[in-house]
């Protein structure tokens, strides 16, 4: 549901957490990031920073600057003025991601797991079958086949949680239980309805079919594209997975290894939350690719 | 330029307050646990506040200072000596060009702090040198002191024989019993009436699988009302289970039926929810818990919090150097 | 010579590693407690026998400055 009025939520002395809603729906997280945006063009005094996630905005606050009490009006004031979620504008970039779906990596990371913990299906074959897809060659299809939104990062610096934006390409996937201990970096991987990249080898219980051989982080700043940044992206962005085969993935490898790799990062588009719900709307949901 | 002889169970950089303004990245602020002794230390040696200082964990370190300098260790009593002869905590102490400080274990709270005037001069990361070893940032780096490393420390004005005042320094739990203050939210209204009496009334014990990611505590369980049960699906299975969600830092974090306090270099976002959240007031005394120490949890409104954060300011500051 | 070992850190105790009887050199791992998800070995610093051992696998919550182990 969508809440009528937005929930403000005191956690300790510094923080409240807005909450938009209470369901995964991409509107709430339009709302989430066109607050954070308007926070941050008014330079609302006494708020440090925000952190928007899929159905709310974390807001970390000074309290010695301003009052639990007049951020939520001031909040207020700036959630009427930024109108239906209809009319919400956002800057978003794209990034086309050279990604190997069916990956040997991910393969042997879920043999280990069925070696070490517990037996299971192997992901591509069972997120396929769980979703109703002919095959794993579909799933591949099917979740490539859209761009991804960007909702949130956290859990790990960097790690994006992302949503379908293509309602046929919409999937779901259980998390498992109990969790890996290890994934490769770079794996993305499926929990719920978000897909996530993971930045480094850390544990986690996303179900993982493909990898991409692109740094989504990079301390170093070794390429351009870090440059104001050592995360690559932030929340609005959009994420096209393109599909491709070993040797390409190897290319890849090696441009990255020299630094000579050149992101993909298209950055002269606006996100319409109206042009969006209008191509949604006209969309037969029940094709899939 | 200080030269690690011995590094300690886990010895990091750390500044306050730390590594602030990249929550939205995923970067939690780090920097020191108990930050009330972190800046008595800093003002004991003349510092600015942002200077960056060591903090050490159970069991401290033993450091070798290559120039004449001023420290100060204050937090728990590690029994800090310098070339064998004890050296008094709460105070900034001389230490000659060639002279080690030995820090030994604590038995009493958990983590000391030490500064040196002129501060640790790592280079900053995303604005501050505190360290999250998790990601391998800051610090020294990006992970806890090792044997053998050499910090540089910057260009400093330390007078010996400064003290803190008594009544300005944090007082520590005595019978290992802590009274830890909370603030109600901002999942409160996922946990029953019986729950959350259960939760301020029941002694928490600290795990020792507790770190600076999270602390884990032991003790009975939660019981939640609807909201936790008639939920949308894509919440997830559990009670304890919500759409992911933005986590303040100091959240009790309910991964199921265990709570975990999120701490300095805990996660900023996740799919538990979060009933109680520590302010910042109390977090010192979380820096000092030891494992099987208890905590007993007591409700206070958010402005209740920040007034107590106010006193400690007002307790970190020159006038209570003498 | 008589060593008393004495628990350097907090924690669980992790690995037991010696019984007594057994004999020990210096640097000889007698047991590892477990703390802050870090495993703190402690070592005989002195060769001789075991005599006592005051900890065992699986206890939890042991506090710093305990005599764990007994050697003679």
């Amino acid at each position: 549901m969508i809440y009528p009025e937005p929930k403000f939520l005191a956690g300790g002395d510094r923080f409240v957490l807005i909450e938009f809603g209470n369901e995964m729906n991409l509107e709430l997280n339009f709302m989430a990031q066109g607050l954070a945006t308007a926070i941050a063009g008014q330079r609302t005094k006494g708020i440090v920073e925000t952190a928007p996630c899929f159905a709310s905005l974390l807001v970390h606050y000074d309290p010695d600057q301003i009052s639990f009490e007049d951020l939520q009006r001031e909040m207020t004031v700036l959630i009427r003025a930024l109108g239906p979620s209809d009319d919400i504008v956002l800057d978003s970039r794209l990034f086309y991601l050279p990604t190997m779906y069916r990956d040997p990596w991910t393969r042997a990371c879920v043999e280990d797991y069925c070696n070490k913990i517990t037996k299971k299906e192997p992901d591509p074959e069972f997120v396929a079958r769980i979703n109703g897809l002919s095959d794993a060659d579909q799933l591949v299809r099917v979740h490539s086949g859209t761009e991804y939104w960007v909702a949130s990062l956290g859990f790990w610096p960097g790690l994006p949680f992302m949503m379908a934006l293509d309602p046929r390409c919409v999937i779901t996937a259980p998390k498992y239980n109990p969790p890996r201990t290890w994934t490769p970096q770079g794996t993305v991987g499926m929990g719920g309805a978000s897909t996530a990249i993971y930045p480094v080898a850390t544990p986690g219980g996303y179900q993982i079919f493909a990898r991409t051989p692109v740094p989504i982080w990079d301390t170093e700043k070794r390429f351009p594209v870090f440059h104001d940044s050592i995360v690559l992206f932030r929340a609005g962005d959009r994420v096209k997975f393109v599909p491709i085969g070993k040797e390409e993935f190897e290319f890849v490898e090696a441009k990255v290894k020299e630094g000579t790799y050149i992101y993909n990062v298209v950055e002269y588009q606006k996100f319409s939350v109206r042009n969006y719900k209008t191509w949604v709307s006209v969309l037969d949901k029940t094709k899939r690719f | 330029m200080i030269e690690v002889i011995k590094p300690g169970l886990e010895t990091s950089i750390q500044d306050y307050p730390g590594r602030i303004g990249y929550w939205a990245q995923g970067f939690p602020p780090s920097g020191p646990m108990d930050s009330w002794s972190f800046r008595l230390a800093n003002l004991l040696v003349g510092n600015s506040a942002d200077a960056a200082g060591l903090e050490c964990q159970f069991v401290g370190p033993a450091l070798k200072f290559r120039d004449a300098t001023v420290i100060a260790v204050c937090g728990a009593d590690m029994k800090p000596t310098l070339e064998g002869q004890s050296v008094p905590m709460w105070e900034s102490v001389a230490v000659g060009a060639g002279q080690t400080l030995a820090l030994s274990f604590a038995t009493v709270g958990a983590r000391a702090y030490i500064a040196v005037a002129g501060g640790i001069d790592t280079p900053s990361w995303l604005g501050s040198r505190s360290t999250f070893h998790k990601a391998g940032v800051g610090g020294m780096e990006g992970h806890a002191l090792k044997a053998g490393q050499v910090l540089p420390v910057g260009t400093g004005d330390g007078t010996p024989g400064r003290k803190a005042k008594a009544e300005a320094r944090p007082l520590f739990a005595t019978e290992k019993i802590w009274h830890v203050e909370v603030v109600a939210g901002p999942n409160d209204d996922w946990v029953d009436e019986a729950g959350h009496q259960r939760f301020l009334s029941s002694d928490w014990k600290l795990s020792a699988k507790s770190d600076r990611t999270g602390f884990r505590l032991e003790g009975p369980q939660w019981t939640f009302t609807a909201k936790a049960t008639n939920k949308a699906p894509e919440h997830g299975s559990e009670p304890s289970n919500i759409i992911d969600q933005g986590y303040p830092l100091g959240a009790i974090n309910l991964a199921g039926q265990t709570p975990i306090i999120l701490v300095n270099d805990g996660p900023s976002m996740g799919g538990f929810i979060n009933p109680y959240t520590v302010p910042s007031a109390a977090f010192w005394k979380l820096g000092q818990a030891r494992p099987a120490e208890i905590l007993r949890f007591k409700a206070v409104s958010a402005e209740e919090a920040q007034a107590l954060r106010r006193e400690i300011d007002r307790a970190c500051s020159q006038r209570n150097i003498t | 010579m008589a060593e008393d070992v004495t628990t350097q850190v907090p924690g669980n105790v992790w690995k037991v590693l010696v019984k007594p009887g057994d004999k020990v050199n210096p640097g000889d791992v007698l047991f590892i407690l477990e703390v802050m998800k870090t495993e703190v070995a402690h070592e005989a610093t002195q060769a001789g026998t075991v005599k006592a051992v005051n900890i065992e696998e699986g206890q939890e919550g042991v506090d710093a400055g305990t005599v764990a182990v007994i050697i003679d």
